[in-house]
């Protein structure tokens, strides 16, 4: 009767259950036309020959762009460029955003202007930060090299920058600089959501603070942690911008990534092809993480008491 | 019902909104509207009624750009016609072009860098100005026709573009550091690649804090080693059955000469990672000795270093033939797109851009040569001025310009391959020999391509000035 009323040919309980897709639509719109579009290209386009600059001779290759890519003599090297970029970089910030977290939920004078400063690293732009850390390791005029010598620690200035693997350090210090605050905003809001009620059950029954930690604290931030660490891991993995900044992937490809790699592909020889096989290969490396994450982390059983 | 429909209508508005604001198109309009920064002034048009020109510079600085705007606003005067500057930066420039170029959105008239010739000409990007220059040749210097022109005729078959100036490179030197050692350099004798290694070695210190020379590592590494080289096959890159000519023991062991510059020390370690910028800050902050690079250096190096710490020589003869090889070029020139729906009034701003007293006031702005018989005989440009060293090459019998890498597109390899080679090879991950060999063999790879496609093409030689 109702559906007569208005107009319309639906049953009330039809509109109903179409109503949450309408509420979403324009969200669900917007992301295939902005990723989707975007993502199903860079999928066709890694099986064609497709250069940027060559677009009257766009074809289909097969699997000629997965072939190059994986027999590209830089592949070993970016790969494991890419893996020890991403542990090292979460594990620290991990780490030290755990502590400052943990510092910072404890009560002591000057807190707040303490908790603006510390997490300021994470307000600056990436290519700020890259600028920082690319003069701050000049081998010439570097100020890093600068406190090593007065220290005693070196005689000559070390060429951050043009040695392998050092290069790759220093970006790696960069992205852990910039990556703490995210870990430690995230982490103390978890933490001050834990009820004080079940410390002074603990305090009561004798529990000393290692005790407390990881078996009353860290079960309750748990979920938090688990977030963040799949969000940093692929937000890391994807990061190309603080590489291209500091060291553009030099010397050699030393400090190149399986992203930076990509971009490189992309925009140094337009091989929009080729660098459409890496995003592939991005994407799948990134989900088979994301489901194996969950899965040995229990999230969805993460926080239940 | 009616309302619904409205709805659909005015979401379909709203979505084709965004659509076309994201994407639209800002090359050459009939408008009329104003243009951003650079937009012409406010006075009544001459006779271009309400036609806007875009122009993309790419390598913005506030000279240039303060430049470009004056010019704009009296082209505006003379004809009419409007003008809308845009920019980006040089280092985002090759990338930028490429895509507008792919998505056919290229501005009417763009300063294109003659590196990028090959993949625009091929792309349809620029067009031929062969009928705009018409007999008007007489005006231009001898470099600019026997050197430019007769080089983009023979690569690409056309002239593409006007130079904004010219560009020649020479070495600046640490005159005070050559007076404190005892070294005595005259930079109007010819000296030579041995005398040039032998003053990088002289003048490195490393306990002063000084290195002999600001070393390319980075991108563009090739670049003056290519030149080095082509002394050893007489300015060529490739014989005239197509043939790459540098993969010989001479041109290897001239690879090696010249990458000891770096392996003995003549360079600071950062040096493999450097590219123009730090080259140049290098030099002027005091850490280098010697610096190659073009005449545009000169005119930094005149604001930011005293008269009596620099001076410029020559570019070195080879060892083999006693021919200076150097390039002339002209770095930002000025191009009309395949996009351009306005060409002739396009040709008309480039007329004015390079008048003879407009294109002198830019190059004694940008530290270039004049490429008009008019404008270069003016007195900035005489024996004992700034220039005096880059002229009296470009007067030299002896000079010749070598090649280019190819008539191909070789932007990627330029951008990736040629200085990744040779950081191996510096870093000890291969050998001299293997990474010439791989450069050589992507550069044979490329022209046996570029054949196949185009078996008319001819083979660039070396350009002499007669």
């Amino acid at each position: 009767m109702s559906s007569k009323k208005s107009g319309s040919k639906l049953s009330l309980q039809t509109r109903r259950k179409l109503q949450p897709y309408f509420y979403i639509a324009p969200v669900m719109i917007l992301l295939l036309l902005m990723f989707g579009y975007p993502l199903i290209k860079s999928i066709i386009m890694s099986f064609q020959d497709y250069k940027l600059s060559r677009l009257d001779k766009v074809s289909w290759n097969n699997f000629k762009n997965y072939a190059a890519m994986f027999s590209d003599k830089n592949f070993g090297l970016l790969l494991k460029n890419s893996l020890l970029y991403v542990i090292s970089a979460v594990l620290a910030q991990f780490l030290l955003g755990l502590g400052l977290a943990l510092t910072l939920n404890g009560k002591f004078k000057g807190r707040g202007i303490y908790q603006s400063i510390v997490f300021l690293p994470w307000a600056f732009s990436a290519f700020v930060v890259g600028l920082l850390f690319r003069w701050s390791f000049n081998g010439e005029y570097g100020v890093v090299n600068d406190v090593l010598k007065k220290l005693g620690l070196i005689d000559t200035g070390i060429s951050w920058l043009g040695t392998p693997g050092l290069s790759l350090l220093v970006v790696i210090f960069a992205m852990i600089w910039i990556g703490i605050p995210f870990f430690g905003i995230n982490i103390l809001a978890a933490l001050q959501s834990v009820p004080s009620d079940i410390y002074e059950a603990a305090d009561m029954d004798g529990c000393g603070t290692i005790r407390k930690f990881f078996t009353l604290t860290l079960p309750y931030i748990k979920p938090t942690i688990i977030m963040t660490i799949l969000l940093r891991t692929i937000w890391i993995f994807n990061s190309f911008d603080l590489v291209v900044i500091i060291t553009e992937g030099g010397p050699a490809n030393y400090s190149q990534t399986l992203p930076s790699y990509m971009y490189t592909q992309a925009f140094a020889s337009y091989d929009f092809g080729l660098a459409g096989a890496f995003g592939v290969l991005l994407m799948v490396i990134l989900t088979l993480y994301a489901l194996i994450f969950l899965r040995i982390t229990k999230y969805d059983k993460a926080g239940d008491f | 019902m009616k309302r619904k429909v409205l709805s659909l209508l005015l979401v379909a508005a709203m979505t084709a909104t965004m659509l076309t604001g994201c994407g639209g198109k800002d090359s050459a309009s009939d408008s009329g509207s104003a243009g951003d920064s650079g937009n012409a002034g406010t006075e009544a048009p001459a006779e271009g009624g309400d036609l806007t020109l875009t122009f993309l510079d790419v390598a913005p600085s506030d000279t240039r750009t303060t430049y470009y705007e004056s010019m704009f606003q009296k082209f505006y005067e003379e004809t009419g016609i409007q003008v809308e500057y845009q920019s980006v930066p040089w280092d985002d420039a090759a990338d930028k072009l490429t895509v507008l170029g792919a998505a056919n959105n290229l501005p009417d008239v763009m300063t294109t860098w003659n590196g990028w010739l090959g993949q625009f000409t091929q792309s349809g990007w620029v067009i031929p100005l062969d009928d705009y220059i018409g007999d008007t040749t007489s005006d231009y210097t001898d470099a600019v026709v026997n050197i430019l022109f007769k080089s983009e005729q023979t690569r690409y078959g056309h002239i593409y573009t006007i130079p904004d100036g010219l560009m020649v490179k020479g070495i600046y030197v640490r005159k005070d550091w050559c007076e404190e050692a005892g070294i005595k350099l005259d930079p109007t004798k010819p000296w030579t690649y041995d005398d040039y290694f032998e003053l990088i070695e002289k003048l490195t210190d490393p306990e002063k804090g000084r290195y002999g020379a600001s070393y390319r590592g980075a991108r563009g590494a090739l670049d003056p080693l290519w030149v080095y080289l082509q002394g050893y096959t007489g300015g060529a890159t490739f014989n005239q059955e197509g043939q790459i000519l540098m993969n010989n023991e001479e041109c290897l062991e001239a690879f090696v000469k010249w990458t000891d510059i770096y392996k003995n020390g003549g360079a600071p370690q950062d040096a493999i990672n450097w590219g123009f910028t730090e080259m140049v800050d290098n030099f002027a902050g005091g850490l280098t000795g010697t610096l190659i690079n073009d005449s545009e250096v000169a005119a930094t190096l005149i604001n930011s270093m005293e008269d009596s710490q620099w001076m410029v020589m020559p570019m070195p003869t080879s060892e083999k033939d006693g021919i200076i090889y150097n390039t002339i070029n002209a770095p930002y020139a000025y191009s009309i797109s395949g996009n351009s729906q306005n060409p002739d009034a396009s040709w008309k701003l480039i007329e004015f851009l390079t008048s003879a007293e407009n294109q002198a006031e830019y190059c004694q702005l940008t530290g270039e040569i004049p490429i008009k018989n008019e404008a270069s005989g003016l007195d900035y440009y005489g024996e004992d001025g700034y220039y005096g060293v880059f002229l009296q090459q470009m007067n030299d019998p002896t000079l010749a310009v070598p090649t280019s890498f190819g008539t191909f597109d070789f932007t990627d390899l330029h951008q990736g391959l040629f200085h990744e080679e040779i950081q191996s090879y510096l870093l000890g991950d291969e050998s001299a020999a293997d990474a010439l060999g791989n450069i050589c063999t992507a550069l044979q790879e490329r022209m046996d391509e570029y054949m196949a496609e185009n078996p008319d093409a001819g083979i660039e030689t070396a350009l002499t000035m007669n």
